[in-house]
């Protein structure tokens, strides 16, 4: 019987149309990616380029299941309906009744299902198989066919979900009998996997959560997270404990749902109920049999057909439907799901992972949470409203009365609308009372409003437009979803083949944000500029959507057509050419302000640009050029306008040994003037690079001066393309983005292969640090060593003005403000200009005045960053040099999240940290200590490293400034804190690097040669310098690096590089730790350490002996990641562990590692970790065992306990007893 | 006002011919359309409500072009369809008053008297904060009147309406469409001849699409006068009977003899009494003559 089912069912499938659709939609997609991803679009569009293989078997792995995630939409309409269809069809009344076995049946409609689902995707391997080789695809990014990437994802991942998954949905629909129950299932478990995944993100969970996601990502995460580019290129993600728990737990969730639905299945005429009431005491009743009626007098009723009256009636039945999606439980288990992401999302608002106040644009930023949830729900209730009537099988009644069709059509949108409304309004309610919850009364309802129901409900209206229409042209909810699914996703990959402008894809165009600063800014106009455009769009979406409107009974195609064509009469048609009309204009305008009055480039164009700038000009590259040596320029700023007007001065001088002929002057596209103080011939003139060649007529000798003068301004700003960075509230800018420069400057494609494309030789990025003829520049500017700098700048009446320098003056004049700054000692080539509504706090370290101008309402953390200025320029001060300036300013701007030091001037966005919570008063310990104090501490640290140690523009100059400074703040938070709570900032850092460097896109060179990435530069060099400060001692690292600062700061060319400082580090080494600088500066060297076992005794004198068995092994890594375990001349090491096959491998050991052995004391009722020892052991081979003698009890021992080596498995560093 | 349909024609996509050529005129009153399953009335029907385009022919009312003004004619029309459902989750009371608005009745006060009318009429009064998704067959049934009365329709038309109705309310339904098709025209059709023996006053026999007459009730059995003929038979001379005969039923009497009844212009012989025409004998003489003649 089993067999007769099952291959009636799946006879059924393969009849079906709808089969093939599916098919053919999952092949096109796939296809369509793994041919994108493999560079297909490359002669339309930028060159994709990767260090990375796209059909490697984590890539496939990858792909794979990422394209069956949608096959799961799918699942409710094969899996569901195969059991459902029977219930519709009523069908089961009378099979119920047939002599076969609830095992026979449930088995066959499941199995018969899962068939048809794995034929789907099969058919997405076969999509990605031909995709990756479809000629045209670039071979560079493809190996060979591996039938093991794809059978594996398919068997441990593929394959358990979809048994998972389809029993869920399975049972769902049998107990239900209801495909849209189904369907909601699978959101709410999209849902729950997307929360359950923020929840366990803590990298202490990592264990947890590879267990608990039910699609097994993190649980293959788990192994993969840290794999540098060599191994997710070549290795096969191991099939191993945590995999297969995590498959063996959700494949018995699958049986177990399975079984559920076996157990409880009944052959029975009604579905299962629950009711969480008692059944009403039961009622005979009876109905009245008597008195027919003989006279009827039905009430005269008078009928209005007009269109007023449609309009109201219209409204009234979008009352009707509103009630409908409303009472619907699918719609309230998304909310209800949706509220929970929003709220999660909302407690984890603010940036770099502090915590914000709950200001009310932070709120709004956190709701956007909800966005899929409100798509999901438009979409699903598109379907459901415009289907409703034939669902139900009220259609016979509904479309004979004298309604006109836009009434019922409209009523379907505006019910839509609504409930767009409604749940915008929950986003509303979740953000008050999350902020009344944390006692935060500053409640911008107004925002709130203007925003969600203003700028927000216009792009969801502009998807119910499209979403009414695809659902009437497709008839099946269902079907219709998934397409609009398909659609929304698929749009942002439009870019991949080419298609960038937002013009050309439905809905996209120029997005918003708000800052408390600048508001929305000049953001808002634009944003709403393409939304009307889009409106205009989705209406006439809507009027072909009313054309093909079912009336009666269903029609076939050509029906429809020829329906739709005796609908389009002449108002129909006229209303119709004035939308598109519209449209098109509109359209034709934003193209034109975006294209024509505006150089737009497309990605292909901007590549095809680079390459010929690099073929024109490369060659005039180490071409002398006079150096700036005094910069002088007023800036006028025109808030109103979001204008700008400066004009300068450069002093230069020739400081090389010969004659300088020509000057190359490099500037930005504004409209300026240039003048030189000597006479001169514009030999060459480029306003497409904007590279401009002077001849001059007397060569300047050696040793000679000459003056620049400038003006520049910016073109006016239009409705579509901003042409100035001025904003009305918070402007930010540096003398990069303004101001000429001299020779060539870079800017050159740096991926080998897309280079090779275009002929150009393969790219060094940097030279080497031991390149003495390369050290003639900073990594800042090429044009300049140290300047002098005054500067005027004027803004509006309301605001402040800074730049770099001593304020020398202030005035008013013609109701401007006029700020005169002058620099008194030199500085790099390098400001920034600011200009608010500023409000200002004063404090004083020592005789340095300390400011912070911020924005009025942000005074939260005040206090804090005060504290971040003293402690860092007490810890530079003391350690390495004097501060070389009388002044410090920390100036708020908008937001980017990010701070940059300039001399004594330093710009710091206002959400990173004014807005952060900074006042944990469960722990006083930590008060005030947090992301914020950290970044002014290492904002400040610049002021040293970088403003006064500047490395030459080689590689591995950022360690010079970057690493230091993170150094620095590491060490200050240190002393405020204790040795023993540096372990959870070392974690993240080193979390951060293992995770960064694999989405490395060239190479990853060690520390002391990084090519500027921050993983290297920030994390690693802070994990690095701590380090060795523990090594060596931090005084001793302090003093050596104290001697390095006096040896080159504001020092002239040849500049320091890293060898430089790296050989003052090593003069500081004892000979026995050589090595750690070899292993952390010269390469890239990762251990990997591990408790094995631990037990402890109590001895009969009271203290305890605990003996400690733990693995120490090193190995290094070349630029790609792949494992070295020796090296030229020395062979590695070897030891195999009891029972294992494989043997540990290492480099040959010598070097030191703590162990430390640790207990927990109670201190004010709270646990806290107290060291019992900690020590440097000499460490040689592999397999160690050690014997402590302890004071108290112990806890926890741990081998390198603190994590300060770079190790990628950190959580088996420690052991609990 | 005269429904009047011409030459109307249909096809469906599997071939079969729903309507075939059909041509009828339907005045005032109470019309039946008898016909066996199948045989294209509830097509006719929803040709006529507007919910399926013909492929060619056409249907006037009154001076309403149905087919080019699909609107003029929903204004005065009320259709019960052989079969419907009901939204979920809503009263009798809620679901009329939403039919009430789509039928363009515009003032609140004037809708709750009509739906309150029509809920009195139907026997759904007590029941109507009950949701109608939960009704019975027969008190849907009910529903389905009590929605077509709501715009005083001037064209009724109500396709199987008495299946599955209890004898006590098949009476009061016909009633109330009797009350209600005095001055209107009700197009009702059925497969059962009693309901139209009671009702109508116009009637026309429909198969294979195609009307095969049309008469009133009286009239059509008037022109059967002395034609049929009856006889007692035993059970197993049926056979030869049929042959010699042209039988229109038979029915077992309770001692298993057969009750035959038998259309003939003349007494086919001695044995056979002359019995008062049926609507029955109009109904199968009408069928029977439809019939393809079989090749021997």
């Amino acid at each position: 019987m089993f067999s007769t089912i099952f291959s009636y069912e799946l006879k059924y499938w393969l009849k079906r149309p709808a089969t093939y659709i599916y098919m053919a939609i999952f092949f096109m997609l796939s296809l369509f990616m793994a041919a994108t991803t493999a560079g297909i679009f490359d002669s339309i569009t930028a060159t994709t380029s990767s260090a990375r293989i796209v059909n490697s078997p984590i890539g496939i792995n990858n792909l794979f299941n990422g394209l069956t995630i949608l096959i799961f939409f799918l699942f409710p309409s094969i899996i569901g309906a195969s059991i459902n269809r029977d219930f519709k069809s009523e069908m089961h009344s009378i099979l119920y009744s047939y002599p076969f076995t609830k095992a026979n049946y449930l088995f066959a409609k499941f199995f018969s299902a899962i068939v048809v689902v794995t034929l789907i995707v099969l058919t997405i391997g076969i999509g990605m198989f031909i995709g990756f080789r479809l000629p045209g695809t670039n071979s560079d990014l493809i190996i060979d066919f591996d039938i093991q990437s794809y059978f594996n994802a398919y068997w441990l991942f593929i394959l358990p979900n979809i048994l998972l998954f389809g029993a869920i949905v399975f049972a769902v629909v049998t107990f239900t009998r209801n495909i849209a129950a189904g369907f909601i299932t699978v959101i709410l478990l999209l849902f729950v996997q997307g929360v359950t995944d923020s929840l366990l993100s803590d990298p202490d969970s990592r264990y947890l959560a590879a267990l608990m996601d039910p699609f097994g990502s993190s649980a293959s995460d788990y192994y993969t997270r840290y794999w540098t580019v060599y191994e997710q290129n070549e290795m096969h993600i191991p099939i191993k404990e945590v995999i297969l728990y995590n498959r063996l737990i959700w494949l018995g969730v699958a049986s177990l749902v399975f079984g559920m639905v076996f157990k409880f299945f009944k052959f029975s005429q009604n579905a299962l109920s629950f009711s969480f009431f008692k059944k009403k005491k039961g009622e005979r009743s009876t109905k009245r049999n008597f008195g027919g009626i003989t006279k009827i007098n039905l009430p005269k009723v008078t009928k209005d057909y007009s269109f007023i009256q449609n309009l109201k009636a219209t409204w009234k039945i979008s009352n009707v439907e509103f009630k409908y999606i409303v009472k619907s439980w699918p719609f309230i288990s998304i909310v209800l799901v949706g509220l929970i992401i929003v709220l999660v999302a909302l407690a984890d608002v603010g940036s770099t992972g502090t915590a914000s106040y709950p200001r009310t644009w932070l709120m709004l930023r956190g709701g956007s949470a909800f966005v899929f949830a409100i798509n999901i729900c438009t979409f699903l209730y598109a379907g459901m409203l415009v289907n409703r009537s034939k669902i139900a099988n009220i259609n016979g009644l509904e479309d004979v009365t004298p309604i006109p069709n836009w009434s019922l059509f409209l009523s379907k949108f505006i019910a839509i609308v609504k409930m767009q409304i409604l749940l915008l309004s929950v986003v509303m309610v979740a953000g008050i009372l999350f902020q009344l919850y944390k006692g935060y009364f500053d409640i911008e309802i107004g925002l709130y409003i203007k925003e969600l129901f203003g700028l927000k409900l216009i792009n969801y209206v502009i998807w119910a437009f499209l979403a009414l229409m695809i659902q009437t042209l497709i008839r099946n909810p269902y079907l219709g979803l998934f397409v609009l699914l398909v659609i929304v996703i698929g749009i942002p990959f439009l870019s991949l083949a080419g298609v960038e402008q937002a013009i050309f894809k439905y809905n996209e165009g120029s997005g918003f944000s708000y800052n408390d600063m600048n508001g929305y800014g000049d953001s808002l106009a634009r944003y709403l500029t393409y939304k009307f455009y889009w409106v205009l769009g989705g209406l006439v979406l809507m009027l072909v959507a009313a054309l093909f409107w079912v009336r009666g009974l269903p029609h076939s195609f050509k029906e429809r057509i020829a329906i739709a064509k005796a609908r389009f009469t002449t108002p129909v048609a006229t209303a119709f050419i004035v939308l598109l009309a519209g449209f098109l204009t509109m359209g034709y305008t934003i193209y034109h302000g975006t294209n024509i009055n505006n150089d737009r480039y497309s990605s292909k164009e901007v590549e095809e640009l680079t390459v010929e700038w690099e073929k024109t000009y490369k060659q005039y590259e180490n071409y002398a050029q006079p150096r700036i040596v005094a910069v002088k320029v007023n800036l006028d700023l025109f808030i109103d306008s979001r204008d700008f007007e400066a004009s300068g001065e450069y002093a230069m001088i020739n400081k090389t040994d010969k004659a300088i002929d020509s000057i190359f002057l490099n500037h930005n596209d504004y409209p300026s003037t240039f003048k030189f103080n000597r006479e001169n011939t514009l030999v060459k003139e480029d306003t497409l690079y904007n590279f401009d060649i002077y001849r001059l007529k007397q060569p300047l000798m050696p040793g000679d001066s000459m003056t620049l003068d400038f003006t520049v301004k910016n073109k006016p700003n239009t409705l579509f393309v901003s042409n100035s960075p001025i904003i009305e509230n918070g402007t930010f800018i540096n003398n990069m983005q303004l101001f000429p420069s001299f020779g060539y400057n870079g800017g050159e494609l740096t991926d080998d292969k897309t280079r090779e494309k275009y002929g150009l030789p393969p790219n060094a990025l940097k030279p080497l640090p031991s390149d003495s003829t390369a050290l003639g520049n900073t990594y800042i500017s090429k044009d300049s060593d140290w300047i002098d700098f005054e500067a005027t700048v004027s803004t509006s009446k309301d605001q402040i003005a800074i730049a770099p320098g001593y304020l020398q003056k202030e005035w008013e004049a013609d109701g401007r403000r006029y700020f005169h700054y002058k620099m008194d000692s030199k500085i790099l080539n390098f400001y920034a200009f600011n200009s608010a509504e500023y409000k200002v706090k004063k404090d004083k370290w020592k005789d340095v005045n300390l400011e912070i101008y911020y924005h009025e309402g942000h005074e939260y953390n005040l206090e804090s960053m005060m504290d971040g200025m003293k402690a860092s320029l007490e810890y530079n001060t003391e350690n390495f040099s004097p501060y070389q300036h009388k002044q410090l300013r920390i100036i708020e701007f908008p937001s980017g999240g990010f701070a940059q030091s300039f001399p004594n001037t330093i710009p710091f966005s206002g959400d990173v940290g004014f807005i952060a919570v900074v006042d944990d008063e469960d722990d006083e310990d930590e008060a005030g200590l947090n992301y914020m104090y950290a970044i002014t501490v290492h904002e400040v640290a610049h002021q040293w490293w970088a403003h006064q140690v500047i490395g030459a523009d080689v590689l591995g100059a950022t360690m010079l400034s970057e690493s230091l400074s993170e150094y620095v703040s590491l060490k200050v938070l240190e002393k405020e804190l204790g040795k023993t709570q540096m372990r959870k900032f070392l974690k993240k850092s080193l979390d951060d690097y293992l995770f960064r460097r694999t989405f490395e896109r060239k190479r990853e060179k060690p520390l002391m040669y990084n090519d500027g990435q921050g993983y290297i530069h920030y994390q690693k060099g802070s994990l690095v310098f701590y380090a060795l400060s523990d090594y060596i001692g931090e005084d001793v690292l302090n003093n050596a690096l104290k001697t390095y600062v006096e040896k080159v700061k504001f020092q002239e060319p040849p500049y320091t590089t890293s060898i430089d400082m790296v050989n003052h580090l090593k003069a500081a080494t004892p000979d026995s730790l050589q090595y750690v600088i070899t292993d952390m500066f010269e390469t890239i060297t990762l251990y990997d350490n591990k408790i094995k076992t631990v037990s402890s005794t109590e001895l009969d004198n009271g203290k305890y002996q605990v003996d400690i068995e733990f693995e120490v092994s090193k190995y290094r890594n070349d630029e790609r990641g792949k494992q070295l375990f020796s090296e030229e001349g020395r062979d590695s090491i070897s030891y195999l562990p009891e029972g294992k096959e494989k043997p540990i491998l290492s480099l040959p050991l010598q070097d030191y590692i703590d162990i430390g052995v640790f207990t927990e004391h109670e201190v004010d009722g709270k646990m806290k970790e107290k060291q019992l020892y900690l020590k440097k052991h000499n460490i040689t081979v592999i397999d160690n065992k050690v014997s402590i003698i302890v004071d108290e009890k112990p806890t926890e021992v741990g081998v390198d306990p603190y994590n300060i080596l770079i190790d990628r498995n950190s959580g088996d560093n420690r052991q609990k007893l | 006002m005269k429904l009047v349909i011409k030459d109307l024609t249909k096809t469906y996509k599997n071939g079969v011919k729903a309507t075939d050529n059909l041509n009828l005129e339907i005045g005032t009153g109470m019309f039946g359309l008898l016909g066996p399953n199948g045989a294209g009335k509830s097509s006719l029907m929803r040709t006529i409500a507007t919910l399926q385009s013909p492929d060619s022919g056409s249907i006037m009312f009154g001076d309403i072009n149905v087919l080019e003004d699909k609107m003029a004619l929903r204004k005065v029309l009320g259709y019960l369809p052989q079969s419907f459902g009901v939204y979920p989750k809503m009263s009798a009371e809620a679901l009329l008053d939403y039919f009430a608005t789509l039928k363009g009745i515009s003032s609140k006060s004037e809708r709750q008297a009509i739906v309150k009318e029509v809920l009195d009429i139907t026997n759904l009064y007590d029941v109507r904060k009950k949701h109608v998704a939960g009704y019975s067959g027969g008190m849907k049934q009910r529903f389905g009147i009590a929605q077509l009365l709501l715009n005083n329709p001037k064209l009724i038309i109500v396709d199987e309406p008495t299946a599955g109705l209890d004898p006590a309310e098949r009476h009061r339904f016909l009633n109330v469409l009797r009350e209600v098709g005095t001055n209107c025209t009700v197009i009702f059709s059925t497969h059962i001849v009693e309901d139209v023996k009671e009702l109508c006053n116009d009637m026309a026999i429909l198969n294979g699409g195609r009307i095969l007459k049309q008469a009133t009730p009286t009239q059509a059995r008037m022109e059967l006068q002395g034609q049929i003929w009856t006889k007692v038979i035993d059970r197993d001379d049926l056979e030869a009977h049929e042959a010699q005969y042209n039988i229109l039923s038979s029915n077992y009497n309770e001692d298993n003899s057969l009750n035959i009844r038998v259309y003939s212009e003349a007494q086919p012989s001695e044995a056979f009494k002359s019995v008062e025409p049926q609507l029955d004998d109009v109904y199968f003489i009408a069928l029977k003559q439809d019939e393809p003649v079989s090749a021997l």
